[in-house]
């Protein structure tokens, strides 16, 4: 994903901004590759996985019971 | 109430539907509908529009998108189907694309021009509040699109189709989009042409 996303980006649950923590970015430095988005509000976190943000609810990630 | 409508359930379901989903579509939603729905749409300059494709799957919807603006914003909540996705357009293509829950979007508000969702409204638990979700990220005056399935009779799903899906006429889709706060409600119903009907369009605006 490119940086400039964050700009559009939201916590899903209570529509916070996000911060981006421990980004690694492309050769060309364009995209984040990996990193984790953190809701400034609830502190709830998001993984970005090969460049792709799992925006998904803690609720509905693999691997929660159902 | 289907056995969709837990999203546990649907996640499974979509799992193993994304290995014949593009198979399977045409009969139901094909291209020529696709660019009726498309026809209904008004798209602000190509370079610096804001589109959000929500339940994008495979990206059937998406690739129509892409004929009228630059880049798509798209979401979906299946790995799986998003996997196909990717294979179409590359994961750093015109395509950025998000997972995600349809009732619960990780965009700000006041963000998109157009929030198009065709083949995904079958699938949500609660329909008027995610209606709400996407009247909330729509710009004042925003136009959403939304193409879902009427009457199951005549598709190849018809037994399973009731029992798994949320199905609904024109009434109630007025009712839900009008409950959500959108305004110019229109509906139009599309099929191929043994069965025009199998497919109803609803678009409507954010108010200003």
């Amino acid at each position: 994903m490119k940086e400039s996303l964050l700009e559009i980006l939201c916590c899903p649950l209570d529509k916070h901004d996000l911060e981006l923590e421990d980004a690694e970015y492309d050769d060309d430095g364009d995209e984040i590759v990996s990193g984790t988005l953190v809701c400034t509000e609830c502190g709830e976190r998001y993984p970005i996985e090969d460049g792709i943000p799992n925006l998904l609810p803690p609720d509905m990630r693999e691997g929660t019971p159902a | 109430m289907g056995i969709l409508e837990n999203k546990t359930r649907a996640r499974v379901f979509y799992k193993y539907l994304s290995t014949v989903y593009d198979r399977i579509n045409p009969f139901i939603w094909n291209e020529e509908m696709r660019a009726d729905a498309l026809s209904l749409l008004d798209f602000p300059d190509p370079e610096e529009a804001m589109v959000l494709d929500v339940g994008c799957g495979t990206g059937f919807g998406t690739a129509g998108l892409l004929e009228h603006v630059d880049t798509v914003y798209a979401l979906d909540q299946s790995e799986h189907q998003l996997e196909k996705a990717y294979a179409k357009f590359g994961k750093r293509g015109p395509v950025a694309f998000h997972r995600g829950d349809a009732e619960r979007l990780p965009f700000a508000t006041d963000t998109f021009d157009v929030v198009w969702s065709s083949g995904s409204i079958e699938y949500w638990p609660d329909p008027v509040r995610t209606l709400r979700e996407f009247r909330r990220v729509l710009k004042p005056g925003g136009q959403v699109l939304v193409v879902g399935p009427t009457n199951p009779e005549n598709t190849i799903t018809q037994k399973l189709a009731d029992a798994i899906m949320l199905f609904y006429d024109e009434y109630e889709a007025d009712r839900m989009f009008k409950t959500a706060g959108f305004e110019d409600v229109k509906h139009t119903f599309m099929g191929p042409s043994y069965s025009p009907d199998v497919a109803i369009t609803t678009i409507g605006r954010a108010p200003e």
